[in-house]
């Protein structure tokens, strides 16, 4: 592939046509996604226009491109694509121009010039059934897998492929694949989960390696939390309507061309933790619940096996309101029971009541 | 009978009604009226954090009166209320609390802690936990008629000297007047012109008026120490003799908690309305004064300022009244920057003045008063409170402050315009 002749970023950018006032824009999003003050924006820029080549490695296994198609085509050319592709990338088969026995060098001469400092980027799930499911230069996956972590810094899982085993793990998951935590234990992981992943959550994890020399603060299920920290449902714009429950109940009732909540056409919103509903897709120009359709839980553990898409989630089942009213009423009743037993107690307290002389005010033994 | 623990706690469950279950289950633990409190801010101690001086009270309801706490203390989990732990709440309750309610007006969740206070010392008194010398006090006013031990014959003193210094007669036990006019043990004793200023006002006013040799004395040391049978037997003594005489008002003096306990708890107390209306001198010259049936005249040349009793400008609403007077006649008024239903107390009221033990801590809480007046830089302070005005002339001394004190009533006898035209 194309090396750049510049040996930071911020040249490297420049040669490549993107103005200096993209590049901060890029920075402010950057500082604005991980809370930094604006002041800090100048210092990101600095940060990463100073920053040294980092070597980054991309393995693709069980997968389909597209989180490559998400970074690179979504809105050609991207600041992100550029950083990523034109600064970092020593291989990646997608983007490559060697083949062969060439491209394997570039990776080996990658590994050995960078070892133990370059980023791991794995899109697709690992097979364990057969190692004939998916092979590289007759490498298989888990074996590829293995030998590059072993000299990675991090290794960051783009894609719900790499991060919880997605669609090839889905039931009945026929190749035995499992997410790349399964195999690799011993190396820091980024779970950038999403089918594709925001293509700036990607390049969001790189900058932050980049410039704090670290990775992000992560949740329970190693997503970046700046980016994973919130509910699809709870920063969507049609929250509003779901909290009038204003549901839109066909794809072409008035409920859905007057864009009120899509959580009875099977949302998955409210279980799943993205940065859609912020960020948005192509450029901030819309995401899915914006277009009209639920949101699929993508980047949620379970993709695929989470029920159907367009059931709801927790809809009754069984006679809802009966039940209900027959737990408020045993509220109620129990509330009243325990009202008359205090009634009770306080009114023999009052019949206990001796009415207090200033006699009785001094405490005899 | 004597005051056992066993009555104390029965005296808890009887006090315990919806409003303070409500303010317990409500308590988002804040911490707002510690900042509210003088005891707190003046000492920086967290025990005088007022929701805090509730503890025995808050237990008693969650383990008697919630599912939770009554499981609790099925499994052990919540300790019951001891004896020892009412004594060691004693100095809390009485010493660090004046009732002022300042507390009750920052509360976010509106609980009035002041109300939960006041209950509580019921249970207090019934425990024999009360001060030795709230015991002293509201003994002497149940026996005697007065918490000072203040006898008629000593206001029949008073009287004659005010007769004789103001050459106006003073009125005893007229039937059918306008005022029955009652007095706090201090003014008998203290600022007897008070009394002198009520028979210049009232002459100039053409007000009928009277006192009674039955009910002359309006503090109450029965609502002070909690004892709510006392409290109901000295407001009785005064509904009594007003009715007796059929007059149409009677007037608290310039007593906060007199008025709290003639106008807010009397009819509580006795279960019934009064054949009468009840108001605060204050209350009564200032309708006198709007009506133009006294007019004032001259000013007092001197910076000064007016320290709000909690009972009459917080808890009684009576806060306009006086500042329209002043501004009659104190062109040099200055207000403080808390002031009117945020005013700090002088450290004294709700029995802390009768409480020996409590001298200390009055003392050092009176520093935030002190600050206030030096804030100023004032040496005139007036109120309309004889309760305030001893613990504030005192601490004055103490602090070795030039300042004087003045009672409102006073100030305006002494610049009434006589026979205007």
């Amino acid at each position: 592939m194309k090396r750049p002749a510049a040996n930071n970023i911020g040249s490297a950018l420049r040669e490549a046509g993107i103005s200096r006032r993209d590049f901060l824009g890029f920075c402010a999003t950057l500082a604005a996604a991980y809370a930094l003050p604006a002041a800090s924006v100048g210092a990101i820029a600095a940060a990463l226009e100073k920053a040294p080549r980092a070597s980054v490695i991309w393995l693709s296994f069980q997968e389909c491109t597209g989180c490559t198609e998400s970074l690179t085509r979504s809105h050609a050319p991207t600041i992100e694509g550029l950083i990523l592709e034109q600064i970092s990338l020593d291989y990646h088969h997608t983007l490559q121009a060697a083949a062969g026995e060439a491209a394997e060098q570039a990776r080996m001469e990658a590994m050995r010039a960078n070892a133990g400092k370059y980023l791991l980027i794995v899109d697709g799930s690992v097979p364990l059934g057969n190692a004939g499911y998916s092979t590289i230069a007759g490498v298989s996956n888990v074996d590829m897998l293995k030998e590059v972590a072993q000299g990675a810094a991090a290794v960051i899982a783009v894609g719900t492929c790499a991060a919880y085993g997605g669609i090839p793990a889905a039931q009945p998951n026929p190749t035995g694949a499992v997410p790349v935590s399964a195999v690799i234990n011993d190396k820091p992981i980024v779970n950038v989960p999403g089918c594709p992943p925001i293509p700036v959550v990607i390049t969001g994890v790189l900058a932050h390696f980049l410039t704090f020399g670290g990775l992000p603060e992560l949740d329970d299920l190693g997503r970046p939390k700046i980016f994973y920290g919130e509910s699809i449902h709870d920063r969507c714009y049609r929250r509003p309507f779901y909290d009038q429950g204003k549901f839109a109940e066909t794809f072409d009732d008035e409920g859905a061309r007057r864009g009120w909540c899509l959580f009875k056409l099977g949302c998955k919103g409210p279980v799943t933790y993205n940065a859609c509903a912020t960020t948005k897709w192509n450029n901030g120009v819309s995401f899915p619940i914006q277009s009209g359709h639920g949101c699929l839980g993508c980047s949620q553990p379970g993709f695929w096996d989470m029920g159907p898409f367009y059931k709801a989630l927790s809809m009754p089942t069984a006679n809802v309101e009966k039940a209900a009213g027959i737990a408020a009423a045993a509220g109620v009743a129990a509330g009243a029971a325990m009202a008359v037993a205090n009634r009770g107690k306080k009114a023999a307290a009052k019949a206990a009541h001796a009415p207090v002389t200033v006699e009785d005010l001094e405490k005899k033994p | 009978m004597t005051a056992t623990f066993e009555r104390g706690i029965n005296s808890f469950k009887e006090v315990l009604d919806a409003p303070i279950a409500s303010f317990f289950a409500s308590c988002v633990h804040c911490g707002l009226c510690a900042e509210s409190c003088l005891f707190y801010t003046e000492t920086g101690d967290p025990q005088y954090t007022p929701v805090h001086k509730l503890e025995p009270l808050r237990r008693t309801w969650f383990q008697e009166y919630t599912l939770l706490g009554k499981l609790a203390k099925a499994a052990g989990l919540s300790k019951s209320v001891t004896d020892a732990e009412l004594a060691a709440w004693e100095p809390l309750v009485y010493d660090s609390c004046t009732m002022c309610g300042r507390c009750s007006m920052v509360c976010p969740v509106g609980n009035d802690l002041t109300y939960a206070i006041r209950k509580m010392r019921e249970g207090m008194a019934a425990a024999g936990h009360a001060p030795e010398g709230l015991v002293t006090a509201t003994t002497r006013a149940i026996v005697a008629g007065s918490p000072a031990g203040v006898k008629w014959v000593t206001v029949q003193a008073q009287i004659k000297h005010m007769e004789k210094q103001f050459g106006i007669e003073i009125p005893v036990n007229q039937a059918h007047v306008d005022y029955l006019v009652l007095m706090s043990s201090w003014e008998i004793l203290n600022y007897p012109e008070y009394l002198g200023a009520v028979s210049r006002i009232f002459k100039q006013a053409g007000a009928t008026w009277t006192l009674s040799e039955h009910a002359y004395e309006a503090t109450n040391s029965g609502i002070q120490i909690g004892v709510s049978d006392l409290a109901r037997e000295l407001v009785g003594r005064i509904v009594k003799a007003a009715e007796d005489l059929e007059v149409k008002c009677v007037i608290s003096p310039e007593c906060g908690h007199a008025y709290t306990a003639i106008r807010w708890e009397g009819p509580n107390l006795m279960g019934r309305s009064f054949g009468f209306e009840v108001k605060h001198i204050l209350e009564v010259i200032d309708e006198l004064h709007a009506s133009g049936r006294i007019k004032l005249k001259g000013t007092l040349d001197k910076p000064q300022t007016y320290h709000d009793p909690c009972q009459i400008s917080r808890r009684g609403g009576v806060y306009e009244q006086p500042r329209k007077l002043l501004k009659e006649i104190a062109p040099q008024f200055r207000e403080m920057k808390d002031t009117g239903t945020m005013n700090w107390c002088c450290g004294g009221g709700g029995g802390v003045g009768a409480n020996e033990r409590a001298e200390p801590l009055k003392l050092i809480s009176f520093k935030r008063k002190k600050a206030q007046i030096e804030e100023l830089g004032v040496d005139t302070l007036v109120t309309a409170c004889a309760n305030c005005r001893v613990t504030i002339e005192e601490a004055l001394e103490h602090y070795h402050m030039d300042v004087e004190m003045l009672g409102l009533t006073e100030l305006v006898a002494d610049h009434l315009e006589e026979n205007p035209s």
